[in-house]
């Protein structure tokens, strides 16, 4: 993926490959906002994409209210923001093997929020971890060449590269880029 | 409950929480944001100021203390109040619970 700044937003230029995993991946996040009010403690990613507000077990009634509540709207939400990007990538401009999308300023927090979301999904999926970070495998790659780096799995990489497109887009929406 | 809001078609036009005044039958309510291994920091320092209109030092401490600590508290006030700071949490993806203030 190459990304050029413009206007306040940001066009990016993706791979086949990568354009088919991003929209994949969009479309796996979308698919599990489907399922009505969480029963939570039955499925990881939905416990995870729509949390408990109340931690407290004598709240429970209080829990089913809120989510009875929130939960039409959250779904909503989260499915706009996905469903803005699937937007984006069906308008993207075919420049021989690559696609360039542009993502318009007013665009960034919509792909931020719906990249979190897919994040969440795969992150819940993969079981990543706090010792298992991208500072990690930089300083591994720093102190040693990269020697004794764990193979990383393809959904992993996955996983990694969303990161960075999504760390991407956070530093063009803060004037970073 | 009362419905607490609404969201609307993307986290951009969630609505500003009205702050509200304490009553004494009110217990206060704190908002907690717990630490995650997905969510990226500048992220999460960029929902707290848009969320609640905090500084960038402020943001960026809070978000710190999530990680490093584990969690943090972001904001209280009444039950209501609170609902309305975890769904919007809720909907940029963040990890967010309420308890009661067992201190007040």
């Amino acid at each position: 993926m190459m990304a050029k700044p413009r206007d306040g937003g940001v066009v990016l230029t993706f791979e086949a490959e990568e354009m088919a995993y991003l929209r994949a991946e969009v479309g796996r996040a979308a698919g599990h906002l489907d399922g009505g009010v969480p029963q939570h403690g039955a499925d990881a990613v939905r416990d995870r994409l729509f949390p408990r507000a109340y931690v407290d077990p004598t709240e429970d009634r209080a829990e089913r209210d809120f989510q009875s509540v929130v939960h039409e709207d959250l779904v909503l939400a989260k499915a706009t923001s996905l469903g803005a990007i699937t937007t984006a990538l069906d308008g993207g401009r075919a420049r021989r093997a690559r696609t360039e999308v542009v993502v318009v300023k007013a665009e960034l927090e919509t792909w931020i929020s719906g990249l979190n979301d897919v994040r969440l999904v795969l992150g819940t999926t993969l079981g990543v971890t706090e010792g298992d970070n991208d500072d990690e495998h930089e300083d591994a790659d720093a102190d040693e060449g990269g020697r004794d780096r764990p193979p990383v799995s393809i959904e992993r990489a996955g996983y990694d590269w969303l990161t960075e497109v999504q760390g991407l887009l956070l530093a063009v929406l803060m004037g970073e880029a | 409950m009362a419905r607490p809001l609404m969201i609307g078609a993307a986290p951009s036009t969630i609505e500003a929480p009205v702050e509200e005044s304490l009553t004494g039958t009110d217990t206060p309510w704190l908002v907690i944001v717990w630490n995650d291994p997905v969510n990226l920091m500048p992220y999460v320092v960029f929902v707290f100021q848009k969320l609640f209109g905090y500084s960038l030092e402020k943001a960026t401490r809070l978000m710190l203390e999530v990680h490093h600590d584990g969690k943090s508290v972001v904001s209280h006030g009444t039950r209501e109040k609170a609902e309305i700071d975890v769904v919007r949490l809720h909907a940029h993806g963040l990890w967010a619970t309420m308890e009661r203030d067992r201190a007040s």
